[in-house]
């Protein structure tokens, strides 16, 4: 049982049992692991207040081959994300973003979604008051880019022709990407967008937060595309919490 | 399966209780006299069937509204906004507080799928005032685990609850009492830093 020490972000963390925690940690060459953190939840516990979602720092744990939980042996604090969780929209993109890489995560290496996430969640946190919601948006295209499902916007997903820039065209959600004027397929499942929202989501995909005036059809067109590609087309739980907290009181 | 087996499975999904345990509570269980047992088994039945939420705050009670709700010695001007019933227990024990109280079950946590529906929001803003309560509540006590999750709550209700005119307050939070700088963990160090105050 070989002791895994390793640098680490607490996706998700939920209570087992009165005294312990289960935490589901993304790790750059272990991909996805839960862990099991023993007496995390008592008052005195040595983990203090650090087992919290999104947080950074470097895990040791016990890796058990075939096992689907291993044993917690130490976390050491690399950057607290309580910040997160004093503003609405933080929080969700946050959840989002955590959400995405837990429906396609797995135990398989992953150096580039590990450090996506890490300057994610430093992003969200340091963004100013009015840029948090194109920060999100950019930083959920770019994880879908990173996780290597990003819809293809530079050439038709019919033909393969090279498309245009600045024109209007059908994004496709089931062939992930946009078609050209001879290949568009109205009959498939998608909407056109304009050729300034294509401009837009080029930006996001490579991770830039563009200012927007408006929002509301490009979180239209992430949940859409996202309940296509990923595991289960259930709608993301985060993404109606988002539509929640970006909704007019 | 038999009789023996069925109450260890029941015992062993209690909190706490592995199935070593629970077999041994089992055969405990059947050492007492069968007049001890059926008392512990219709304590059960009765809990079951008395116990239920308060319709005004939300707390386990098995009158409703609850006794603390029907507490005129209690403020009604204040209510301390917790996330479980159990919470209610620790803040009493400080015997510090004589306000009202109110239960959300829960924290905000998209993750898990528990969003504003799924928390007893709609009962507090009746509470406040918001469409036929009382409207006579100067400040709300928002006492939320002091996790992401807890604070994304706290937040959530501030917003909510803010235009109302009513004030909003949040637990403090830092260094335990009596506890060792030396060996308090970088989150609560740095809680403490950010919340520290004149003296």
């Amino acid at each position: 049982m070989p002791l895994v020490t390793t640098e680490a972000t607490v996706l998700q963390a939920f209570p087992y049992s009165e005294t312990s925690k289960i935490l589901r940690l993304l790790t750059p060459q272990n991909g996805v692991q839960s862990v099991l953190a023993r007496g995390a939840r008592r008052p005195k516990s040595r983990y203090g207040g650090i087992l919290e979602p999104f947080t950074d720092g470097v895990a040791s744990f016990y890796y058990r081959e075939h096992r689907d939980l291993h044993n917690l042996s130490d976390f050491e604090l690399g950057r607290s994300r309580q910040r997160l969780g004093r503003d609405l929209v933080r929080f969700g993109g946050a959840s989002l973003l955590a959400e995405i890489i837990l429906r396609t995560g797995s135990p398989q290496a992953a150096p580039e979604v590990f450090a996506h996430m890490r300057a994610s969640l430093g992003a969200l946190e340091d963004a100013p008051d009015g840029d948090v919601e194109p920060v999100a948006l950019a930083r959920a295209w770019s994880l879908i880019a990173t996780l290597g499902f990003g819809p293809a916007l530079d050439q038709c997903v019919g033909c393969g022709v090279d498309l245009e820039p600045g024109t209007a065209l059908f994004f496709d959600y089931t062939a992930g990407g946009l078609h050209c004027g001879r290949c568009a397929a109205p009959a498939g499942a998608g909407r056109i967008i304009p050729g300034a929202a294509r401009t837009d989501l080029l930006s996001f995909l490579a991770g830039e937060a563009t200012a927007l005036d408006r929002t509301a059809a490009h979180w239209q067109l992430l949940g859409r595309f996202l309940a296509y590609h990923l595991i289960d087309a259930e709608s993301l739980r985060s993404l109606d919490f988002l539509a929640a907290a970006l909704a007019p009181a | 399966m038999g009789a023996i087996d069925d109450l260890t499975t029941e015992l062993a999904r209690l909190p706490g209780i592995g199935r070593k345990t629970a077999l041994r509570l089992t055969y405990f269980l059947l050492k007492r006299t069968p007049e001890e047992s059926r008392r512990l088994a219709r304590a059960i039945e009765t809990v079951v069937e008395r116990v239920r939420e308060c319709s005004r705050c939300g707390n386990l009670t098995e009158s409703d509204p609850c006794g603390l709700c029907q507490d005129q010695r209690r403020d009604p001007r204040i209510i301390c906004v917790v996330e479980d019933p159990a919470d209610i227990g620790a803040i009493e024990r400080t015997g510090e507080y004589r306000g009202q109280y109110h239960v959300l079950g829960g924290h905000l946590s998209p993750l898990d799928g528990v969003g504003p529906d799924e928390l007893n929001i709609d009962a507090l803003l009746r509470r406040l005032g918001g469409s036929g309560g009382g409207g006579q509540v100067d400040e709300l006590i928002i006492a939320t685990n002091p996790s992401v999750e807890g604070e994304a709550t706290a937040l959530y209700l501030q917003k909510l609850v803010r235009p109302q005119g009513v004030r909003v307050t949040r637990l403090a939070r830092g260094l335990p009492v009596g506890g060792d700088l030396e060996y308090a963990d970088g989150v609560t160090i740095a809680e403490a830093l950010s919340g520290r105050r004149e003296l």
